[in-house]
């Protein structure tokens, strides 16, 4: 899964917008995006991003891969579905910015920025464990900031921990998981499999 | 013509007996005006009302039929009687329902119309319409593309004979050339076949429309019913009679070699969009430069449109040629990229959904203002959308999507005997040329001035080559396209019997050119019939009535043939003006123009409204009953006055109103006179005039504005104050303002005092 980008990197050229309207999932309707704004507009963190999402799709449009994927836009989103409801070409705003944040992961367009590290150290709790744990997710995540930093924001939640221990809030055994976490790995391996079988198909129409 | 035995019938309906002592009428006719005959009634409209005037005409007792109640606009069709004239007074919506009742105002102001409608009588006679034949119905159409032959169609369809005459050799126009057309079925998204072939056999297959291919119109004289044309075909020329004409000369594409700009003649791959029509009629793009295949491709929208150096205006179908063409190429490669750069598009209607299937097609539609246009076809744009300039580069091929401009004055190939445009005939911003009258410049109404038309068209051949006093050219409007009465009758020109349709109007596409053309069409059948039977058009429909001339007092002033909105009125050799009955549309701008009041109606003359103004009774000075007069014009003013009555407006009793036909028809005499009897003031009031008029009539309110700046010296001879004279310019939707209007000019009056004129009279 590589969004292509252009050769020489031209504006609008087309190839990757067209990658994402094929492989991102709600891309098949961003065509018809007719820049009104109405998505900007609505968004509540429109000003703490690096481009609205008006002009990230505009951006998309005109093939500019690098800046759409290193965007903050796709991370600052807190998936509240304003955009998505309210776009009059019924564009789905919310599932094209999380299609776009799996890229750029992918991709390693993803800046080191909590958002996309959180998302990371949560991922690995549900897929190893198919339950979250927060401590391990909270450790996965500060320490995933270096080591040191990690040591640092432990020490200082210290206290907190001791408490919810102590108020049966926290645990200290092992981390909670599924009965059964094979079959969990089977199903995420086939849903995997059954990914990259449509993406082989559909390349291949 | 017969004696004239005048029958007054008062009605006591609707208030009117309520508001005002139908005995003091009545005396008003019999004892005053000497009537032989007055009766009245409860309910005039109603059978039995209607029955009582019947009878009395059938009888032959009376023959014109004075009926004092309603207001002439309404119940027309009721109070009509064979062999009788009939005339109206108003004692409804301008008395009943706009005065309080039983008051001695009230009781004048009826009285005073009741005498003006009996003065009236006595001065009109009922119209002989002009029904000098031979007149021909067979219609001309001038143009052979989708306007011309629609309208020839549809002519021979509803059973007219039709001449369409082509300047080429080949029927379809431009639209021949085009591969496929805009979408006119639901669901309006894909471009349809281009079905120009099927509408040419159609004409070329019907008994009733002769083809004239390799054609001109050589000359073109006389009127609705009895145009003689002068076709030249292959240079042999032959006069055909035909009864109107439809134009329908279409379009030229702007001149692209003045869009240096956006690269044209830099590259050979930057083309107009009907060049690129015909590459894609005939088949895959290749660049025009080195034939290789070009599958990515740029539109710029608005080429040399909406520009002030450049078209100024919207030529409103280049987005939807564009986004076809897009469509076009994008289905015939699904590879291509196409990008349309646009600053506004404009896609009105189900054109929206045309947009949206090039949306979803995958055509990139990029806002912005083109910079320039490279040799190497690198375009440069400032997006307005990324907010930075964007280069576009590794295009194929450039389109410039160039607007129309409208073929007005024969600027097509082949055109012979070039003429200048009379400017004063075609401005519509220049001044009003009147013998006698140094030339004034008309001031324009808007803040900016247009830029002079010549701009757009440096002239050319008339495309009728018209032998009227006002020119070879049909009128032209401000950016070149031919003339329309935009507001009410948009196929109406000024020249009647001469119909225009399709993008010489005004741009437009192939479907809105049929439509345009059909209309057209209908309004010339209609021009026949009522030239043969002897009827005006509208606006003043089925008036039977013509101006006649007495040429014994004519001084050859060429006013009347000057200020004649429809060029009506020729010259014979020696000067005298000469009407033209079919093309007249009774107006009366000539009888208001004409100096020495030799212009006249059977119905309707310049002593008929003087002695109309002089019926009314002026109190004297000490009463402090002022007197105003309003001249109100039929088409709007006097209807908002009818309508402020129907919404029971009060409004000051001081007023006497007299419909007239329009404000062009009142002669400066109607004002001395009024003056000189003791009115305290004069309100002439009319449609809009200027660039932007609504007069039905076109220039009639404007003249009538002209004259009036005339008075100012008669009202000092006569030591009288400007403001006792006056202009309003008043639309149908004034009713509402109209009683407050007269009430402010009432105070203007009070505060000025009454007329020293009062008693003089």
């Amino acid at each position: 899964m590589s969004a292509i980008a252009a050769a020489d990197g031209r504006k609008y050229d087309l190839h990757f917008a067209r990658w994402v309207y094929q492989n991102v999932d709600g891309g098949d309707r961003l065509p018809l995006c007719m820049q009104c704004g109405m998505c900007s507009g609505s968004c509540p963190l429109g000003t703490a991003m690096d481009y609205g999402p008006r002009k990230l799709l505009m951006m998309i449009r005109a093939g500019m891969k690098a800046a759409v994927l290193a965007s903050d836009t796709i991370w600052n989103c807190t998936q509240c579905y304003n955009s998505w409801l309210r776009c009059p070409r019924q564009i789905r705003v919310t599932s094209i910015l999380q299609g776009l944040a799996t890229v750029a992961v992918k991709e390693g367009y993803a800046p080191k920025r909590p958002t996309a590290r959180f998302s990371r150290a949560f991922w690995f709790s549900v897929t190893h464990f198919g339950r979250t744990d927060e401590r391990l997710v909270t450790a996965f995540y500060y320490f995933s900031c270096g080591f040191k930093e990690g040591i640092q924001r432990a020490l200082a939640n210290l206290p907190i921990a001791r408490r919810m221990v102590k108020g049966k809030r926290m645990h200290l055994g092992a981390p909670h998981r599924v009965r059964r976490t094979a079959d969990l790995r089977a199903i995420l391996t086939k849903a995997e499999e059954i990914e990259t079988r449509e993406k082989v198909s559909e390349a291949g129409r | 013509m017969p004696e004239k035995k005048t029958g007054v019938y008062l009605c006591g309906g609707c208030g009117i007996a309520e508001a005002t002592s139908l005995d003091a009428l009545d005396a008003v006719a019999v004892k005053e005006f000497k009537v032989p005959y007055c009766r009245r009634h409860d309910f005039l409209c109603g059978e039995d009302g209607l029955r009582t005037i019947r009878d009395d005409v059938t009888a032959g007792k009376v023959n014109q039929v004075v009926i004092a109640g309603c207001s002439p606009r309404v119940n027309a069709d009721r109070f009509r009687f064979d062999g009788a004239q009939v005339i109206r007074a108003n004692l409804r919506e301008q008395v009943a329902w706009t005065q309080p009742a039983g008051i001695d105002d009230t009781g004048m102001l009826a009285a005073d119309y009741v005498r003006m409608a009996i003065t009236e009588a006595g001065k009109s006679n009922p119209p002989l319409p002009y029904q000098e034949g031979p007149y021909s119905e067979r219609i001309l159409v001038v143009g052979g593309g989708i306007s011309g032959l629609t309208a020839a169609r549809e002519a021979a369809l509803a059973g007219c004979e039709v001449v369409l005459v082509e300047q080429s050799d080949q029927l379809g126009g431009h639209a021949r050339r085009w591969s496929k057309r805009m979408p006119q079925r639901p669901p309006y998204q894909a471009p349809q076949n281009n079905d120009v072939d099927r509408l040419v056999a159609a004409v070329e297959a019907d008994p009733r429309i002769e083809v004239r291919r390799r054609s001109r119109v050589a000359k073109t004289s006389g009127g609705p019913g009895k145009f003689t044309v002068t076709l030249r075909q292959d240079g042999a020329d032959q006069s055909i009679a035909i009864g109107a004409i439809v134009l329908a000369t279409g379009w030229l594409p702007y001149d692209p070699s003045k869009l240096g700009h956006l690269g044209y003649g830099v590259s050979p791959d930057v083309v107009t969009s009907v060049a690129l029509e015909e590459m894609l009629a005939a088949g895959a793009l290749s660049r025009p430069s080195d034939g290789l295949p070009a599958n990515t491709i740029a539109f710029i929208q608005c080429a040399g449109s909406r520009d002030p150096d450049h078209l100024p205006y919207c030529s409103s179908v280049c987005c939807g040629v564009s986004i076809k063409q897009a469509l076009q190429i994008r289905q015939a490669d699904r590879d291509s990229s196409v990008y349309v750069l646009y600053q506004e598009l404009r896609t009105p209607g189900v054109a929206e959904e045309f947009y949206r299937a090039a949306q979803k097609a995958g055509v990139v539609f990029i806002k912005g203002t083109v910079k320039s246009v490279g040799a190497d076809l690198t375009v440069i744009i400032d997006d307005a959308l990324l907010r930075e300039e964007v280069p576009l580069a590794g295009l194929d091929l450039v389109v410039l999507a160039t607007g129309m401009v409208p073929n007005a004055v024969g600027m097509m190939d082949g055109a012979e005997e070039p003429s200048p445009l009379p400017a004063d005939d075609i401005n519509p911003l220049s001044p009003i040329a009147v013998a006698g009258y140094a030339a004034a410049a008309v001031p324009a109404p808007s803040a900016t001035p247009q830029p002079p038309p010549t701009q757009f068209f440096a002239g050319g051949t008339p495309l009728l080559n018209l032998q009227y006093r006002q020119g070879p050219h049909l009128p032209i409007l401000a950016q070149g396209f031919a003339d329309s009465h935009f507001i009410c009758f948009p196929y109406e020109t000024r020249r009647t019997g001469i119909y225009t349709c399709g993008p010489l109007r005004r741009p437009m596409d192939m479907a809105e050119s049929a439509e345009d053309a059909t209309g057209a069409a209908l309004k010339a059948i209609q021009a026949i019939r009522n030239a043969v039977e002897g009827r005006a058009l509208h606006p003043r429909s089925g008036d039977l009535s013509f101006p006649k001339i007495g040429l014994n007092t004519c001084t050859k002033c060429r006013r009347c043939t000057v200020e004649c909105p429809f060029g009506a009125i020729d010259e014979t050799p020696e000067g005298f003006p000469i009407v033209n009955p079919t093309r007249c549309r009774r107006c009366g701008v000539c009888m208001g123009a004409c100096p020495v009041r030799t212009i006249s109606f059977d119905n309707y003359s310049v002593e008929m409204l003087t002695s109309m103004i002089k019926a009314v009774e002026v109190p004297e000075e000490d009463e402090a009953k002022p007197r105003v007069l309003v001249m109100a014009c039929q088409n709007d003013a006097y209807p908002a006055l009818d309508m402020a009555g129907i919404a029971r407006s009060r409004m000051s009793p001081y007023v006497r109103t007299i419909p007239v036909r329009c404000l062009g028809s009142v002669s400066l005499l109607c004002v001395s006179e009024a003056l000189s009897s003791g009115y305290d003031g004069i309100i002439l009031m009319g449609c809009k005039s200027g660039d932007d008029y609504q007069c039905h009539f076109v220039t009639g309110s404007a003249v009538a504005q002209e004259r009036l700046t005339k008075i100012a010296e008669t009202l000092k001879s006569m030591a009288l104050e400007k403001e006792r004279v006056q202009m309003i310019e008043a639309s149908i939707a004034d009713a509402g303002r109209l009683p407050k209007i007269l009430d402010d000019y009432m105070a203007v009056i009070d505060k000025i005092g009454p007329s020293p004129l009062k008693g003089f009279g």
